[in-house]
């Protein structure tokens, strides 16, 4: 991203409820876990998240989006590599 | 959205993602490691206490003295221990652990830099030079609030501390407005809001690089995509200005404004040595060494024009004549000690170090005795139950924070893992999450009376040999007073409670992740 680019990244009125496509690659953070499947709550959307490690939840993982249901805005996908950790 | 094919680099624009445990954090494990008498919550025994002393100090008392929260968070680290079941040594290894997270060192690296850059600035007349500014541009008494409204956000800009910003505005810039006959209250309302504009958006400001690094957000980045909020609030607080300006009368002090006869234009040279500053932050160089270069031009400029001399930035002080007492940097005098901008600008921030190292230890105290875990449980589970209430509770939690601590550094490291935490929970990326933890911390800070911001400038007029000794009680404003006149922070409050609501300016990670903190 260029410096100007930086200037005006986000120079909009973003909704709750952000939707991906499937073939989508993400980097989010794992925000919860429901029995052994870990979940990334993305502002009021979820994306379940398969095979990732145990410890996944409040680390940054990169995923392939599988599928996508934009009226639930709901979604699952494949865990390809952990990236990062909460800031706290 | 970010497309990403498979083997490429992660979705960031440029560098790899910060890692927690690098700074120190991110590491908690889910079992407490300190049990407390009283449970969890007896954790946050020495932040909370911290809390009502520095209330009690700042708010009620008055006392903006930073020193004073160092000694009542001393005593709220040493009570907690008390309430420790089994071993003391956990909680003193705690202590150890806290100070040394990478998140403080950032922050104090950062300030010490940012000091010796602003206070060489100071010394090299950039004040002066912003005055004779306002002069040739033949400002009136109508417009004299907006115009100083416009150059205190430069200076703070500039030089980082809006505390300094708003000393040198009453001392230099507020007598000569009066004197030409601009509203008291709304001249000192308007330098207030000049040092919002810059300790919100100046990257050598002492907030943002904390909002920036306790968020895992590069400096030059956070100060980007804060433009716009900045703008925002700022646009409507100069017509407001200009308005009210025209609207409230002067107190007709009679008498000529010596003081603008100090003014002159070769400070202004260094608006260059603040845009190297701001220009190398926003290309993504260290903070460090944006500073740096911005430090380099400053001291040439200094030198080369003759704005300030060498012992100006740097003197050795002896108290008899010897070998060295020829070099300009070294001069006789009754007691030896070392000077200049460069010694005094990083002096400056050592209360502040010291607190950080201690609020950030406190803070560690809690969340290894499982105390922040539970406050974050109760919001998640109770009040932030979507994104849109999320970002409403982290608004209006700082909000409420900075209304009570008004040391505003203080309360914003205070309240910065909660932000983090609420923030990620909902997947918002590392910038939304510094402009929202500092746009309160900055505006608030120089509202309400018991203000940081407001008691430093209004020491400057009720203090020894202050303005109201040297021109009357006219030269006084009573800080109530200013209190619904400091547009640009009122209006910022209002632009991230309408960001908040209406998701302007919101990102979330998978959108674009923050470059990496070592590169701030």
């Amino acid at each position: 991203m260029s410096r100007f680019e930086k200037f005006f990244a986000g120079l909009s009125f973003r909704g709750s409820t952000p939707d991906y496509a499937p073939g989508d690659a993400i980097e989010v953070m794992v925000t919860e876990t429901r029995g052994e499947t870990a979940i990334a709550r993305i502002g009021d959307s979820t994306l379940r998240i398969e095979g990732t490690p145990a410890d996944a939840e409040n680390t940054r993982v990169l995923v392939d989006v599988e599928t996508w249901d934009e009226e639930s805005h709901s979604g699952t996908g494949t865990y390809r590599e952990t990236v990062g950790k909460s800031a706290f | 959205m970010t497309e990403i094919p498979h083997g490429a680099p992660p979705a960031t624009d440029g560098g790899a993602p910060p890692d927690g445990d690098e700074y120190g954090v991110g590491s908690e494990s889910s079992e407490p490691r300190i049990e407390f008498r009283g449970g969890k919550w007896a954790s946050a025994l020495p932040l909370a206490f911290f809390i009502l002393w520095a209330i009690v100090q700042s708010g009620v008392l008055g006392i903006g003295d930073t020193n004073g929260l160092v000694v009542g968070a001393l005593i709220g680290t040493t009570l907690g221990m008390f309430l420790v079941r089994g071993d003391w040594k956990s909680y003193a290894d705690t202590i150890f652990e806290g100070m040394t997270q990478r998140v403080a060192a950032t922050a104090i690296v950062a300030w010490l830099w940012a000091g010796m850059f602003a206070q060489t600035l100071q010394v090299g007349g950039f004040v002066e030079g912003l005055i004779f500014a306002a002069d040739v541009l033949n400002v009136g008494a109508a417009t004299f609030p907006a115009a100083a409204f416009v150059l205190c956000g430069l200076l703070a800009t500039g030089i980082g501390t809006g505390y300094g910003s708003t000393v040198a505005f009453v001392t230099l810039f507020f007598p000569a407005g009066v004197l030409i006959g601009a509203s008291p209250v709304l001249l000192f309302a308007a330098i207030l809001s000049g040092a919002v504009f810059g300790d919100n958006l100046a990257p050598v400001s002492d907030t943002t690089i904390v909002s920036a690094v306790t968020q895992d957000a590069d400096i030059g980045g956070v100060v980007a995509s804060r433009f716009k909020y900045a703008i925002a609030a700022a646009i409507p607080a100069f017509v407001a200005y200009l308005v009210m300006g025209s609207v409230m009368s002067g107190v007709g002090l009679e008498g000529a404004a010596e003081l603008r006869e100090t003014a002159t234009a070769p400070g202004l040279l260094h608006l260059i040595s603040m845009g190297v500053v701001i220009a190398t932050a926003v290309a993504g160089r260290h903070i460090v060494e944006a500073i740096s270069w911005g430090l380099v031009v400053a001291i040439a400029f200094n030198l080369v024009f003759g704005l300030a001399s060498a012992s100006d930035m740097v003197v050795f002080t002896v108290t008899e004549a010897g070998a060295l007492t020829g070099l300009p940097v070294v001069e006789v005098g009754e007691t030896a000690g070392v000077g200049g901008s460069l010694y005094a600008g990083a002096v400056g921030f050592f209360p502040l170090i010291v607190l950080t190292l201690l609020i950030v230890a406190m803070a560690q105290i809690m969340i290894r005795g499982g105390g922040f875990e539970a406050i974050q449980l109760f919001l998640l589970d109770t009040v932030a139950t979507t994104v849109r209430r999320a970002e409403l509770t982290m608004v209006l939690g700082t909000a409420m924070i900075n209304g009570m601590i008004t040391i505003n550094t203080a309360a914003e490291i205070a309240i910065a893992p909660y932000i983090a935490r609420i923030g990620e929970k909902f997947n918002l990326n590392g910038y939304r999450r510094a402009n929202i933890l500092d746009a309160n911390t900055s505006a608030l800070g120089y509202i309400f009376p018991w203000a940081g911001g407001v008691l430093v400038g209004y020491q400057v007029m009720v203090g020894p040999e202050g303005l109201g000794q040297e021109y009357g009680p006219e030269m006084v404003v009573n800080p109530i007073e200013v209190v619904p006149y400091v547009f640009h922070g009122w209006f910022l409050v209002i632009v991230f409670l309408l960001a908040a609501i209406t998701g302007f300016g919101r990102e979330y990670i998978p959108d674009r992740t923050s470059e990496e903190v070592s590169r701030a």
